[in-house]
């Protein structure tokens, strides 16, 4: 049966329902995004290391130019490697009906007979290659559903030159391609860039690596140092055109997920934090202004005989409803989202099966932050009031201390209303309660900061890399560097505006002992096409002896601009040179070195080379470039900005969108709560005055102005300390998604600071409309009657 | 026994009740307070409403002064039917016509005695000075106090000054000692007959002690929401000389 102090309870929160259900919803916001983050980070993660430990995901990989497949015998006996698989991996064109640019490939072998050992497939439909069966392949699931590609389908691929139409035999995944993009590119676009797999001899025969290999993948032994390993396998290699071992940490894909489970991790910490902070100053506010009211129950049942404890935990048990409700609603909310997320995860991550798992422990977790920050918010209160004599809490409150508020000692009180006046003295009798109500107001202003702000962020990093950076309509890469006659080729097809040279070569760059690896991209010193951007965000002239790299690769390395870089080539001749770093480059997607093509070609050592063009095309002819294009057999890969551009759009900017709507309805719920309750508990504490002011005559709208005023002081207080603190949560956002593959520029517009003032306005405006319901409700008689 | 309005000449009257009935609640919580209530009063005079609990002395003071609409009856104000009144009617009725005075004062305790004063000047037509208001209740001194600095007494008299200040025609009063000790007491009965001899305002108290009666031209008898009977006073004592 339940006890007679808890139905007071069930009744005394029946009356708070307003406010314990914007409590409620703010806590639930704060756990419905910890509960997301933490089981999206859960599964992703933990996906990732079944998938890897399932199919097995080799630790070392190695592209080579060729080397014979005896060698490989040589790799096994390698101290501290466990496993090592050879194979092939080469670049093909492509041509899908229906797509007008090429599309390109990389197939990769797959043993003639059985399954690879290392970075085995997961076969989505269909079936392996027949032994024997010639021109078969398996699709990559990420490319055959942007193409709608199944088995049985055919397409025809550009192998070494040479078109032949292959079948598509099965839809696999692998786990070297979670993330499947082509190399360099930061942003997925799935339509023109996919992996295929083929049986080995067949590749070999095609490429003319029959018992050769130019791919490696191993493990490690239990205990080996990767970078011992990694340096053995350079030396070993280095005679076959190694372009340089690395481990997971440099795998593209693997870094992709890392990076988004690192900027997953910092909202699961950050935002909830505020949210529930914000949480515990509403139920602090709405407790002790019920406590506050309750004063004389308080003494009676303490005059009955109920002890200090049982007070305390009646009342702690208000707490623990709004916790309770605030944790399943929370929960629920959380998984929803998660749910949907983890959906939106599936166009960016390939898995056998990425199913969102909810990371249970989050949940007693989320319970624990919940009370405490609750029972944080309450405890003082309830003990203060605990501690009361009965006869004294009996007693009617004695009217409160006022004095004249700081304004009005400054002298210029004459000029304030009455009105004025009733609201900056209740705000300074009550600092802490002001501060609390500030305070929540300012982070609910703060936290509508951040989803506009990363919006603007992706918006301007598009327009930046497709408008400001990138110049040409077209880029085209060559299978393999070629004589700058090729450029005299590209002049002249078809509506060709202009074209501008590019070499692009692999390289280790290190300074001290930190070393990463990349392509230095060659191109015209001062081009109009693809150009070089500095942080102020003007061009940069590269210099005709010098490195400009991205502000992040400096970062990473630790170099400032005037450090000399160490350069080693992994390819072709491989020279080693030390080269000055010149300047910094602004990118937001991946790392990049640059150079002017003629320096870079100076230091390879080859003459007058290029690996690939821009181009700019007249829109009339477009589509006799491109066919021609399509039948130039040198041709590696096509990229065309517009479509990239359309792609992005549609996929991974309607994701972001989502995400941001996210965090948008959070924000508005959390201002709605917090200006609602506010309004709500000056009402309930100054409904007797105010039905005073009614009864000797003051309109309902002037009783209003009372009740608002102080509202507005408060909110005006908070508003600008709430977009300082935006600016400030953006700007830790930003800090957060700044990793090697992703970054964000902190773009904060006049219109979102202005979208954050207006929701907070009009979040208020209709809480005030809400409260002001209540005063034209309000107990005229009943307020002159004794004092509560 | 009831007046019979008619013998009545010389002031004009100001309220005209007949029949006011009021009752709160429904069906068997149903609670009549006021049963038929028959009553003139008249300008410038001091009327005390007595009565045990419950026999309807506030209810029909909050009728009168527009803060509560009867059920039944008619309730004219200087002709004008109250009882058809709607809620704005009525907030500018009590804005310009009526004083309230309360058991518990209702002062606004963020503002000084002379701001809670203030406070209605604002919205009356023709106030007087809160300064003025204040000096006819002897707190000329205490201008600058607030609510919390102020003794009981002070209070009620800051709570006279308020409802005096927009000149009002009615002053009603709702137990205005009822919280106060006699000695107090008195010096707020005497406050309150200084308003209606020196400004002629048409005041109504209410109280359960007969001993302050003695104050008033005519006292009203109620009881269960009827009025029992009228005495005239033919002499009214100063406030000052009672004792209870």
């Amino acid at each position: 049966m339940i006890s007679y102090l808890d139905r007071k309870l069930w009744r005394d929160l029946r009356r708070l329902k307003g406010q314990a259900i914007a409590v409620i919803m703010v806590m639930a916001c704060g756990l419905a995004m910890m509960t997301m983050a933490r089981s999206l980070i859960y599964s992703l993660d933990s996906t990732r290391r079944e998938y890897y430990q399932s199919n097995r995901f080799a630790d070392v990989f190695d592209a080579l130019k060729r080397a014979p497949n005896s060698l490989v015998s040589r790799i096994r006996q390698l101290p501290g490697v466990a496993v090592a698989q050879s194979g092939i991996s080469v670049q093909v064109t492509l041509d899908i009906p229906g797509l007008e640019e090429p599309a390109t490939g990389n197939v990769r072998s797959v043993p003639d007979v059985g399954m690879p050992v290392l970075n085995q497939l997961f076969l989505r439909s269909g079936r392996w290659p027949a032994p024997g069966r010639r021109r078969e392949v398996l699709v990559s699931e990420a490319f055959a559903q942007a193409n709608h590609l199944h088995p049985g389908d055919s397409l025809a691929m550009l192998m070494n030159g040479k078109r032949e139409t292959v079948r598509v035999a099965g839809i696999a995944l692998s786990p070297e391609f979670i993330f499947e993009a082509r190399p360099g590119a930061a942003l997925p676009d799935n339509r023109t860039y996919g992996i295929f797999w083929m049986r080995r001899k067949e590749v070999a025969s095609a490429f003319d690596l029959d018992g050769a290999f130019n791919y490696l993948s191993l493990t490690l032994a239990p205990g080996a140092s990767e970078r011992q390993v990694i340096a053995e396998l350079d030396r070993l290699l280095r005679p076959y055109g190694g372009l340089g071992a690395f481990g997971r940490a440099d795998h593209p894909s693997h870094v992709r997920v890392s990076d988004e489970i690192k900027i997953l991790r910092t909202i699961s910490i950050g935002f909830p934090v505020v949210f529930l902070s914000v949480a515990a100053f509403m139920i602090n506010a709405v407790l002790s202004r019920l406590l506050a009211l309750q004063r004389d129950q308080i003494a009676i049942l303490k005059a009955f005989g109920f002890s200090d404890r049982q007070i305390v935990v009646h009342y702690l048990k208000f707490a623990l409803v709004m916790v309770a409700g605030g944790t399943v609603l929370g929960g629920i909310g959380g998984i929803l989202l998660g749910h949907r997320l983890v959906l939106m995860y599936h166009r960016f991550f390939r898995f056998p099966d990425l199913e969102f798992r909810p990371d249970r422990p989050a949940f007693p977790m989320a319970l624990l932050v919940c009370a405490f920050a609750a029972f944080t918010g309450v405890f003082n209160a309830v003990r203060r009031a605990a501690r009361l004599p009965p006869a004294e809490a009996m007693r009617p409150e004695p009217p409160a201390n006022y004095r004249p508020a700081l304004v009005e000692r400054t002298g210029i009180g004459y000029l304030l209303s009455h009105t004025f006046r009733i609201a900056v003295r209740n705000i300074e009798r009550k600092p802490m309660q002001a501060l609390f109500t500030v305070a929540g107001l300012a982070l609910a202003t703060g936290i509508l900061i951040v989803p506009n702000a990363f919006r603007d962020g992706v918006t301007q990093v598009l327009d930046y890399q497709w408008d400001t950076v990138q110049r040409q309509d077209v880029g085209v890469g060559l299978v393999e560097p070629d004589s700058i006659e090729v450029e005299h080729l590209f002049e002249r097809l078809p509506g060709v505006i202009s074209v501008e040279p590019e070499r692009r070569a692999f390289v280790r760059i290190s300074f001290g002992n930190r070393r990463r690896q990349l392509a230095i991209e060659g191109l015209p010193s001062k081009g109009l096409l693809n150009r070089v951007i500095d942080e102020s965000n003007h061009q940069i002239q590269l210099p005709p002896h010098g490195l400009v790299v991205s502000a992040k690769l400096a970062e990473v390395l630790g170099a400032r601009p005037g450090d000399l870089l160490t350069v080693e080539v992994l390819e072709g001749r491989r020279p080693t040179r030390e080269v000055r770093l010149a300047g910094l480059a602004e990118d937001f997607a991946g790392m990049a070195a640059y150079m002017d093509i003629h320096a870079l070609n100076r230091l390879l050592e080859e003459g007058d080379i290029i690996s690939g063009a821009s181009f700019t095309v007249d829109r009339a002819k477009w589509d006799a470039f491109m066919r021609a294009l399509k039948n130039i057999p040198r041709v590696s890969w096509v990229a065309v900005k517009n479509s990239l551009r359309e792609n992005f759009r549609q996929t991974t900017a309607a994701s972001i969108g989502l995400i941001e709507k996210i965090y948008m309805a959070f924000a508005i719920i959390v201002a709605l709560g917090v200006v609602y309750n506010n309004a709500r508990i000056s009402l309930t504490e100054r409904a007797r005055e105010l039905a005073t002011l009614r009864v000797i005559g003051f309109s309902r709208r002037e009783v209003g102005t009372v009740l608002i005023t102080e509202l507005v002081i408060l909110a005006l207080i908070a508003v600008p300390l709430g977009l300082l603190l935006g600016t400030g949560f953006a700007a830790e956002i930003v800090k957060a998604v700044n990793t090697e593959t992703v970054r964000l520029p902190l773009v904060l517009t006049r219109a979102n600071y202005a979208f954050a003032v207006m929701v907070v306005a009009v979040a208020s405006a209709v809480s005030a409309l809400l409260v002001l319901r209540k005063v034209n409700h309000l107990d005229l008689v009943g307020a002159l009657k004794a004092p509560e | 026994m009831i007046e019979d309005p008619g013998q009545v000449i010389e002031p004009a009257q100001v309220f005209r009740v007949r029949g006011l009935t009021k009752v709160y609640g429904m069906g068997a919580a149903q609670v009549q307070a006021l049963a038929g209530v028959d009553l003139d009063l008249y300008e410038g005079e001091l009327a005390v409403l007595l009565g045990p609990s419950g026999s309807g002395k506030t209810t029909l003071l909050n009728n009168l002064g527009g803060l509560d609409v009867p059920t039944a009856g008619e309730l004219l104000y200087r002709g004008t039917d109250l009882t058809s009144a709607d809620e704005d009617d009525l907030t500018t009725f009590r804005r310009e016509r009526i004083g309230f005075i309360f058991q518990f004062y209702n002062l606004i305790p963020s503002l000084t005695a002379r701001e809670n004063v203030a406070l209605i000047t604002e919205i009356a037509r023709d106030p007087m000075p809160a300064e003025e208001a204040l000096e006819m209740v002897q707190l000329g001194a205490r201008l600058d106090h607030f609510p919390a600095q102020l003794s009981g007494g002070e209070q009620q008299r800051v709570a006279i000054a308020r409802a005096i200040a927009k000149r009002p025609e009615v002053l009603l009063c709702d137990e205005p000692t009822g919280a106060l000790d006699v000695r107090t007491g008195i010096v707020v009965l005497e406050a309150i007959q200084q308003v209606n001899r020196e400004l002629g305002t048409l005041t109504v108290v209410i109280t359960h002690n007969a001993v302050m009666a003695d104050i008033a031209d005519r006292v009203i008898y109620l009881s269960d929401g009827r009025v029992h009977h009228v005495r005239k006073n033919t002499t009214r004592v100063p406030a000052s000389t009672l004792n209870w």
